[in-house]
């Protein structure tokens, strides 16, 4: 249950099996960056693949002396931009991978057009998804519905994403959904159907206990894609955004030009591997540490001219130390940059604030809080707007609900009309009307106690209180004590022993503070193992693009059939 | 077939297309070479050809009609002969490359492997083979290197120029090729000189002489454990004959592997069957490198070396077990001891002084098997009471008299204050020293300047600037101050100065660390002492690490503290802070104290 290693296994099987020689790899627009997740530059150069290219691109060489390995969607224009490839050669050999399962019919076609028999493979690899950690993987779609529905492009995509997992980490699981979520009960459909009609793809050796798919949706919980985030990886997305492992750095001010972007991959970084989990304060004597390291490693000018064994052991270490230095500047600049963003924008006075949003029930407190940040002039008018629309979220239908006021607050702090209609629009998406399942009032009487005892001792960290309701759903899934009336199995088989392999997977996005929630959970549960996805990975900001882009803002333009169906609920 | 739509093929055409498939049916039937095969290849090819032609037309035999869409199938196919045919440049040139690359693939690791072994003073692979089998891989980085530039600019100087993916193309066979050298030529250890060879063959013999020892002691031990305890002394002086006449030569062999034995002594430690066995196997060598077989060499030399790790880790196994008999015997005698070394150590003291020149091989050994010397029964009482009283302190005087202890020595060195703004709160210790002494003229070997990062690194110290530091304070040279050192004049050379990359490391502006003020000097030189003779560096800054640990735990503790005020402040505690604030303060002063008292 490694999707890195899964995708990444699918790679080398691919460079290897085309044999010695010059390389050219031909991939797709989406297929690029499932690569780029796994394997760095240099590590596909030492395979002897020298060129990469978008079968798409016009602007392509004939080199006969070179193989050219396709990997690509098994989408419509791809197979026709094979076609026109096959028919006039540029390479002198094809090997055609497919990232998800290909109908026959293409694959006729593309026969046909192979006229000067220059295709030596054509296989089905299910790399078919972006593996971001090993137990963390998302398929980077921004705004998979309209209103509550699927759009139907993104909903088949999803489905593709979802088996294409499935088959690369040879699962073929029982599946359960959350019934609140239209959507959910959508996609868990169309997954069920491509195991039905591809039975023969998923007949892997039965475990004793089947492996189960969970799939949830983000309305459930839009608590936790609005908080600040104080966890490495997690508050780099936050603050600095991810995409693919990359990071824009270009707006930092006085960067230097080769630090503009730079690449965080746990695969690569072992610095980013040890902290990425860590919360901030850690990491910052970890980056000292860092430094300190670095610096005695550093070749020293003029104790290299001493002895040749000063210079031996330079020599010897010169690569690790050229590997180490790219580290130590990539990271001492990005942690500065994040603590330059803390100092900034007031983010730990208003991440206590959120956190007590989040986790709290004292309306009085929170209001006051509230009330307070909107007038300090350094809170920005996104975290401004965040704070309401978690206070709008958690109080809801509290009887001395004061939005009103904090809109006004919002309007006279001159936050712009964007970020305030965005606050109702938020209710709208994640709303208690909308939520299956309680967010905010413990159920159990553990819980309660929990709470209770907090209250009484104070948290830990006042920064990172808050625990994901992912959290929740899975601990209960894992003691099989997660709800059948709230989260039914499709189909008329259940489970009745605890579940061992769990794949949850988050319709409009995961965050990253749930894959540390996940990450934790494999850790500390003995026999169970858990991969999180979802349509993306959400910070903040994205979050919010997602909410916009799912077209609740204004109800009245819904389609009827939407505004019918809320009705209904109602 | 109307005139319109018919083509006529060229005879030769129609042979070039059907020579592809009569060739690869003559190299079938090639190993026979039968009469009858070719007569058959024949048939297969042209004979068909011809039937259509005679059928289509008697007049025109050199030409063959056939339609459009046949003739464009059919020249396509003579263009893809043409292409299979034609090999472009860069692929001969990098088929080179990737032999060259195979080739150092499998011999850097058994050359790895012998310097590995040759720079531990082992004997189990010769210097001088070696030293081929380095030239030899370093040639072919070389080529290495040729090719992959020649790739580069292939084509370059073409009018048109190449297409932009061609000179990608080339431009990453280039990179690749110099990743690969980078990864495989830097990890490619130097070895010894023939003196340094000396040095460390004579090591590893005291090593071994040491192991004898403990191995000797461990046979007697058993033997004589009753009578030791009952008296110290006579037990003593037998151990110490004991050591230095069968203890000596029998390490002599086993390192130097085929030089001639000495008789008798030596047959007595043949009773152990790995001995003899190590010993066949070298005698092996010998006569196999004479026969000039040196796959078999190879052979016999892992199987030689496995033999003597084998050997070297039965001997330590054998002085474990003896240390911990030791130890249980050491409780029982402690009480005695103790009286007699009250008594005995103000005497003692004093001889010991005197002696120490004499005992120089025997006080190293001291320090390296220094539990046993606890044990009153084995060494003299003067011994065992000194070691006592200096623990560990090291014995610089004994194994490197010829070098200058730089501890000892005062080194001006100068401090000052004002790196760049981020180096400032890492490095506490921003000073720079600076030595008098010229450094060697040129302390690199033959073998180093060939090596590309060699050269790189070797020009920078020349070009540089004297330095003029603005204030000076005498000190005492620490070795690990140097480091620190360093760092804050260079800086940190990733953010330049000017960027304000405020860090998490801002907090600590608060309490400056304690130095002298002065403007800032970027990329300030600094020499350590010099050191003539390369081979002492091991043995010297083995003895420094010593002395300074003190320090060197004050200033880890107040890196310790520094982060915690960093997480003080992070949760907002700022009670704590304070306490730590001072805490550091404390610790800082400290310091300070400590290092004007060693001055």
């Amino acid at each position: 249950m490694n999707v890195v290693f899964a995708v990444k296994q699918y790679i080398s099987k691919m460079i290897e099996d085309s044999g010695p020689g010059m390389k050219v790899l031909l991939m797709d627009k989406e297929t690029t960056g499932i690569v780029s997740m796994v394997y760095t530059q240099s590590e596909i150069l030492q395979k002897e693949v020298y060129l990469f290219e978008r079968i798409d691109s016009q602007n392509r060489e004939i080199m006969k002396h070179l193989k050219a390995i396709c990997f690509l969607r098994p989408t419509k224009e791809n197979v026709d931009y094979l076609i026109q490839e096959l028919r006039r050669p540029k390479y002198s050999i094809y090997f055609i991978y497919f990232s998800n399962v290909i109908s026959k019919s293409d694959v006729k076609s593309l026969a046909e057009a192979d006229e000067q028999e220059v295709v030596a493979e054509v296989q089905e690899f299910y790399g078919d998804y972006i593996a971001v950690n090993p137990h963390l993987f998302s398929l980077n779609i921004l705004g998979c519905c309209q209103g509550r529905n699927w759009d139907p492009v993104q909903l088949s995509r999803a489905t593709q994403g979802l088996t294409a997992l499935l088959l690369s980490l040879k699962k073929c699981p029982m599946i359960r959904y959350q019934l609140s979520s239209e959507t959910a009960k959508r996609l868990a459909e169309c997954v069920k159907q491509v195991i039905t009609k591809e039975y023969e793809l998923f007949e892997f050796r039965r475990t004793e206990v089947p492996p189960l798919l969970l799939i949830l949706d983000r309305c459930d919980d839009a608590i936790t894609p609005l908080l600040n985030q104080w966890t490495y990886q997690a508050m780099v997305h936050e603050l600095l955004g991810i995409n693919n492992n990359r990071i824009d750095l270009s707006r930092v001010p006085g960067i230097s030009k080769d630090l503009r972007e730079v690449v965080l991959s746990a695969e690569n970084d072992e610095f980013y591997a040890n902290n990425m989990y860590l919360n901030f304060a850690e990491i910052g004597s970890n980056i000292k540490n860092l430094m300190e390291d670095f610096q005695k490693k550093k070749p020293k000018e003029q104790q290299k001219l001493e002895s040749i064994a000063d210079m031996k052991a330079f020599v010897e270490n010169y690569p690790q130390f050229k590997k180490m230095s790219g580290t130590v500047s990539k990271h001492v600049t990005v942690v500065g940059e994040l603590s330059r963003l803390v100092s900034e924008r007031n983010l730990l006075e208003v991440s206590e604030v959120e956190q007590e949003l989040a986790c709290q029930n004292d309306h009085s407190s929170a209001l006051q809080n509230v009330k307070r940040l909107l007038q300090n002039p350094k809170v920005t008018e996104f975290d401004a707007a965040r704070l309401v629309m978690l206070y709008a979220l958690h109080y809801e239908r509290h009887s001395s609900n004061s939005l009103p006021g904090l809109m006004m607050d919002l309007r006279n702090k001159g936050v712009s009309e964007k970020y305030r209609k965005l606050v109702p629009t938020v209710v709208e998406y994640g709303g208690k009307r909308i939520r299956g399942s309680d967010l905010f009032s413990p159920k159990d009487a553990v819980a309660i106690t929990k709470q209770f005892l907090k209250g009484l001792k104070g948290v830990e960290n006042v920064y990172t209180q808050h625990q994901p309701f992912l959290h929740e759903t899975l601990d209960h899934l894992i003691k099989a004590k997660l709800k059948e009336n709230l989260y039914p199995y499709l189909g008329p088989s259940t489970l009745r022993d605890r579940p061992q392999d769990i794949i949850v997977f988050i319709i409009g996005g995961a965050t990253y503070e749930e894959a540390l929630t996940v990450y934790n959970l494999n850790r500390t549960t003995p026999g169970v193992r858990i991969v999180l996805g979802g349509t993306t990975v959400h910070n903040t900001k994205s979050f919010l693009e997602e909410v916009l882009a799912s077209g609740l803002h204004s109800r009245s333009k819904d389609s009827s059939q939407v505004t019918s169906r809320l009705a209904s609920r109602r | 077939m109307c005139k319109k739509c018919m083509e006529l093929i060229s005879l030769p055409l129609a042979n070039k297309l059907t020579s592809a498939s009569k060739d690869s049916l003559s190299t079938h039937t090639s190993p026979s070479q039968s009469p009858n095969s070719v007569h058959g290849s024949r048939r297969a090819s042209i004979s068909s050809v011809s039937s259509v032609s005679s059928v289509l037309d008697e007049k025109d035999d050199d030409r063959i009609r056939c339609c459009t869409h046949c003739k464009d199938t059919l020249l396509k196919r003579e263009q893809q002969i043409d292409e299979k045919e034609h090999t472009p440049d860069i692929v001969k040139l990098y088929e080179k490359l990737r032999l060259c690359m195979e080739k150092v693939d499998q011999k850097a690791p058994e050359y790895i492997r012998m310097a590995a072994s040759l720079n531990a003073g082992e004997t189990t692979y010769s210097l001088e083979h070696a030293n081929d089998l380095r030239v030899e891989v370093q040639k072919v980085y070389e080529l290495i290197d040729a090719l992959s530039k020649k790739i580069l600019t292939l084509d370059l100087k073409q009018d048109p120029p190449p297409h932009p993916n061609t000179l990608r193309l080339q431009r990453m066979i280039r990179y690749s090729a110099t990743l690969f050298v980078q990864e495989k030529l830097l990890g490619l250890m130097s070895l010894p000189t023939k003196e340094q060879f000396e040095e460390l063959k004579k090591k590893r013999k005291q090593e071994v002489e040491r192991k004898k020892i403990l191995e000797r002691r461990a046979a007697l031990e058993s033997q004589r454990r009753l009578e030791e305890r009952r008296s110290d002394l006579v037990s003593h002086a037998t151990n110490g004959e004991v050591v230095s006449l069968r203890g000596g030569p029998a390490p002599l062999r086993k390192a130097e592997g085929w030089l001639p034995l000495s008789g008798g002594q030596g047959q007595v430690e043949d009773s152990d069957p790995l001995l003899q066995q190590i010993h066949n196997i070298t005698s092996f060598i010998r006569q196999a490198k004479a026969a000039g077989r040196m796959d078999e060499v190879r052979t016999l030399q892992e199987n030689l070396r496995q033999l003597q790790d084998e050997y070297d880790q039965q001997q330590t196994e054998k002085a474990i077990e003896l240390s911990r008999r030791q130890a249980e015997e050491e409780d029982l005698q402690r009480e005695q001891l103790q009286v007699l070394r009250e008594r005995e150590r103000e005497r003692e003291r004093e001889q010991f002084q005197a002696a120490s020149l004499h005992t120089r091989t025997r006080s190293l050994d001291f320090r390296e098997i220094r539990p046993f010397q606890l044990e009153p029964g084995r060494e003299p009482r003067n011994h065992l009471a000194h070691a006592l009283d200096l623990g560990c302190s090291p014995a610089q005087s004994s194994v490197a008299p010829k070098t200058p202890s730089p501890s000892s020595a005062l080194e001006p060195i100068r401090l000052w204050s004002g790196p760049p703004a981020l180096g400032q709160e890492f490095f506490p210790q921003s000073t720079t020293s600076q030595h008098n002494e010229v450094p060697s003229l040129n302390p690199f070997d033959e073998e180093d300047l060939s090596s590309p990062a060699a050269e790189g690194t070797a020009s920078p110290p020349a070009a540089e600037p004297p330095l003029s530091p603005p204030a000076c304070v005498l000190k005492e040279y620490n070795p690990f101050e140097e480091e620190e050192e360093e760092e804050a004049v260079a800086g940190n050379p990733f953010t330049s100065p000017d960027s304000p990359a405020p860090s998490p490391f801002d907090e600590e502006d608060g309490h400056p660390p304690q130095r002298p003020s002065g403007p800032p000097v970027p990329g300030s030189p600094f020499e350590e002492a010099p050191c003539t003779n390369p081979f002492e560096v091991d043995s010297e800054s083995g003895q420094e690490d010593e002395e300074p640990i003190e320090e060197e735990l004050l200033l880890q503790q107040i890196d310790n503290i520094k982060a915690y005020i960093f997480d003080a402040k992070q949760c907002g505690r700022l009670d704590e802070v304070e306490v730590l604030t001072e805490n550091l303060r404390e610790l800082k002063h400290t310091l300070a104290k400590q290092k004007r008292g060693t001055d």
